[in-house]
């Protein structure tokens, strides 16, 4: 998963803020759309209730592996709850885990850009393959993938142009170092892959009609 | 006819994984072992940050990042919000 781990007063107060508000503006929309909705999908918020529970349980869970890695299941989100909701939650979760230790509060605008960027392209993804690839589980296993990839490389851009402040290396080496960052951040998706495929594959067998676009 | 657009489906995910792991081996390698938060803080060339060594604490190796009280208040509070939003929404 991709998670900025600094601390607060790594970034500038002016990217701090520049990050919140793109958070906030693409959080507005969101709200926007849900509201907008001619009817209110109750299983839809009851699902996304469930979202971040889940989320923020596995969240704050670090698993050894590579030295330490954590799952967020935001790919699951985006899937389960769809592109418009999931801000929602992402944010949700950002909060709590900023108020349990878990990450700066400055930080939360900028991970919740990254959640945000993990959640709609694992959505697009889910659902641009249906009609190529129609087994719910190699599905959402590669739609994790690809969210948890555009994560990272949403994650690299957010911190190679915020800067890091008391860092003397340039930007071409803070590049090259979050680049393998990232790469090892990769492995725990093959993790998150398959525990969202099997969540996703169990879901489609047992209650078709929560899965966004899958009901019968 | 529908046996082979699953089969194609599972081997495209399988050999993804596959490029993720060599991938990720890879960059484990070069990088060596380290913490999470180590990790990120020598990514970006800061001196801060927990010292190897997350492995092998807490149950089976897995660890709590953040505090454990306020992390059991929270998810407590969420699940009876869902049970909640369960029992209401009837689903």
């Amino acid at each position: 998963m991709a998670h900025i781990h600094l601390e607060d007063g790594s970034f500038t107060l002016v990217w701090v803020m520049v990050w919140w508000a793109c958070a906030l503006l693409l959080i507005g929309v969101s709200l926007y759309v849900v509201r907008s909705a001619q009817k209110r999908d109750n299983r839809r918020i009851t699902i996304a209730a469930f979202c971040t529970a889940a989320a923020f349980a596995i969240f704050q869970i670090s698993i050894p592996v590579f030295g330490g890695v954590h799952i967020n299941l935001t790919p699951l989100v985006g899937i389960l709850t769809g592109p418009a909701i999931g801000p929602l939650v992402v944010l949700i979760i950002n909060i709590l885990s900023a108020a349990i230790g878990h990450g700066g509060w400055g930080m939360i605008g900028a991970n919740t850009l990254v959640n945000i960027a993990e959640v709609a392209v694992a959505y697009a993804t889910w659902r641009l393959l249906k009609p190529c690839i129609p087994g719910l589980f190699p599905r959402a296993g590669i739609a994790t993938i690809a969210g948890l990839l555009c994560g990272n490389v949403v994650m690299i851009l957010i911190i190679v142009i915020s800067g890091v402040q008391g860092v003397t290396q340039g930007t071409s080496q803070i590049l090259a170092g979050l680049s393998l960052l990232a790469a090892v951040n990769m492995g725990v998706a093959v993790i998150e892959a398959f525990v969202t495929g099997m969540i996703v594959a169990y879901i489609g067998k047992a209650r078709p009609d929560l899965l966004w676009g899958e009901r019968p | 006819m529908t046996a082979l657009p699953e089969k194609r489906g599972l081997l495209i995910f399988l050999g993804l994984l596959a490029l993720v792991i060599l991938i990720s081996l890879a960059a484990y390698q070069m990088t060596g072992q380290m913490g999470i938060e180590e990790r990120f803080s020598h990514a970006v060339g800061l001196d801060s940050g927990e010292k190897a060594g997350e492995e092998g604490g807490g149950w089976f190796g897995l660890s709590l990042e953040g505090n454990p009280i306020f992390y059991g208040i929270a998810l407590g509070t969420l699940a009876v919000l869902c049970y909640a939003a369960y029992r209401h929404f009837s689903v």
